[in-house]
């Protein structure tokens, strides 16, 4: 009982403002949950039948999947037929040669229902919007309506599908072999992300690079430094002690040192003397 | 949501696969009389495309419609896509289409 009155105190304080409206309208939906990560709001772009698809396959009628991605928002091309426009929304199917959906666009602001004015039965658009599930039906919350003007766009959208369904089902698969938590940890620019390995064509060379850069010469450097017998020095250990523990030129130490110096890992005791900050 | 009547990409080769069913084409009409238009494909096949009234010559035509024979579509429904349309592009996307990610179209 106290709770749904403080609900209620909430919500009666907060409507009439221009945004929390919208908000509440969603409140049932998962994307109220505050911490979600950027990638599971990002905007994809799919087919009809895609959304069919995934909503047929699924059990978890709340949450839709495709290739493994949770949906959220969407991206469509399609042809509009159907409209109907009233005075708080529109209502139109999007026909996107895969299957059609049903829309809807609420009117909030004037300029808002300058773009309801715009949408017209067989033109070609672009719809950015967000799925919502209402009575057995499914269909696409509009926030972004935009004629397509260029045609070279429709084709564009369906490549653009075709990729991302590639990107998903396949190489974030791949990439999620290996422990991913781990990997992100040990190595930055690990292909966690397709594209970056694309990046860098020879992946071979580039994992042994990277298993090089684990014990490189900074590392050693404060391996050096954390010897227990050096780690008592007060003055710190001379640079030409930790050149000759590690069998390497002078300059190529400094450079590490340098480094070393510039992230706060290691500090100039005295005169050409280091110390790992760890040591305090 | 409905996906029980799809309109698939097609080229001039791809046409023969969907007689009867409902296909989406873009052509490059030359010539056009009396509701029947003679129209290059995306592939550079010659076709016959049924019930498309005056259309700017030359110009790319997306047809959606029934495909009636391997080289003719009755239109339904028409779209001038202007004269600057990367048809490459287009008939790449129809074997895509039609080929490895049929799953995400049909």
């Amino acid at each position: 009982m106290y709770s749904t009155s403080s609900q209620f105190d909430g919500n009666a304080a907060f409507s009439g403002g221009g945004f929390m409206p919208s908000q509440t309208t969603q409140s049932h939906d998962p994307s109220f949950v505050p911490s979600k990560n950027r990638d599971a709001q990002s905007l994809l772009p799919l087919t009809v039948k895609q959304i069919h698809d995934a909503y047929q396959s699924s059990d978890d009628k709340a949450n839709l999947i495709v290739d493994g991605v949770d949906v959220n928002n969407v991206t469509l091309v399609g042809k509009v037929c159907n409209k109907v426009g009233r005075i708080t929304d529109v209502t139109f199917v999007l026909d996107d040669g895969t299957g059609r959906i049903e829309c809807n666009k609420w009117l909030q602001e004037a300029a808002d229902t300058n773009v309801a004015e715009g949408i017209l039965d067989g033109m070609y658009a672009r719809l950015h919007g967000h799925l919502k599930g209402f009575q057995g039906k499914r269909t696409l919350n509009v926030f972004s309506f935009r004629p397509v003007t260029d045609f070279n766009e429709i084709a564009n959208h369906f490549i653009e599908c075709i990729y991302v369904h590639l990107y998903n089902s396949r190489m974030r698969v791949s990439a999620s072999v290996p422990n991913q938590q781990h990997v992100m940890n040990s190595t930055p620019i690990t292909p966690t992300k397709g594209y970056q390995a694309q990046a860098v064509p020879p992946s071979n060379q580039f994992s042994g690079h990277q298993i090089n850069g684990q014990k490189s010469v900074e590392d050693m450097v404060l391996d050096v430094l954390h010897f227990p017998a050096n780690r008592a020095r007060i003055e710190g250990v001379p640079r030409d002690l930790i050149a000759q523990n590690l069998g390497i030129s002078l300059d190529k130490l400094m450079v590490a040192i340098k480094n070393l110096i510039e992230e706060g890992v290691i500090y100039e005791a005295i005169a050409d003397h280091y110390k790992s900050t760890v040591d305090g | 949501m409905d996906t029980s009547n799809p309109a698939v990409f097609v080229n001039g080769h791809l046409i023969p696969n969907f007689i009867g069913k409902k296909v989406r084409a873009v052509v490059q009409v030359n010539q056009c009389d009396g509701g029947v238009a003679t129209a290059k494909s995306s592939d550079d096949c010659q076709l016959t495309i049924k019930g498309l009234p005056e259309v700017p010559l030359l110009n790319y035509i997306e047809v959606i419609g029934i495909a009636e024979s391997s080289n003719s579509i009755s239109a339904e429904v028409w779209t001038d896509f202007g004269n600057t349309f990367d048809t490459n592009s287009y008939n790449q996307l129809c074997q895509l289409a039609n080929g490895e990610f049929k799953s995400l179209f049909l």
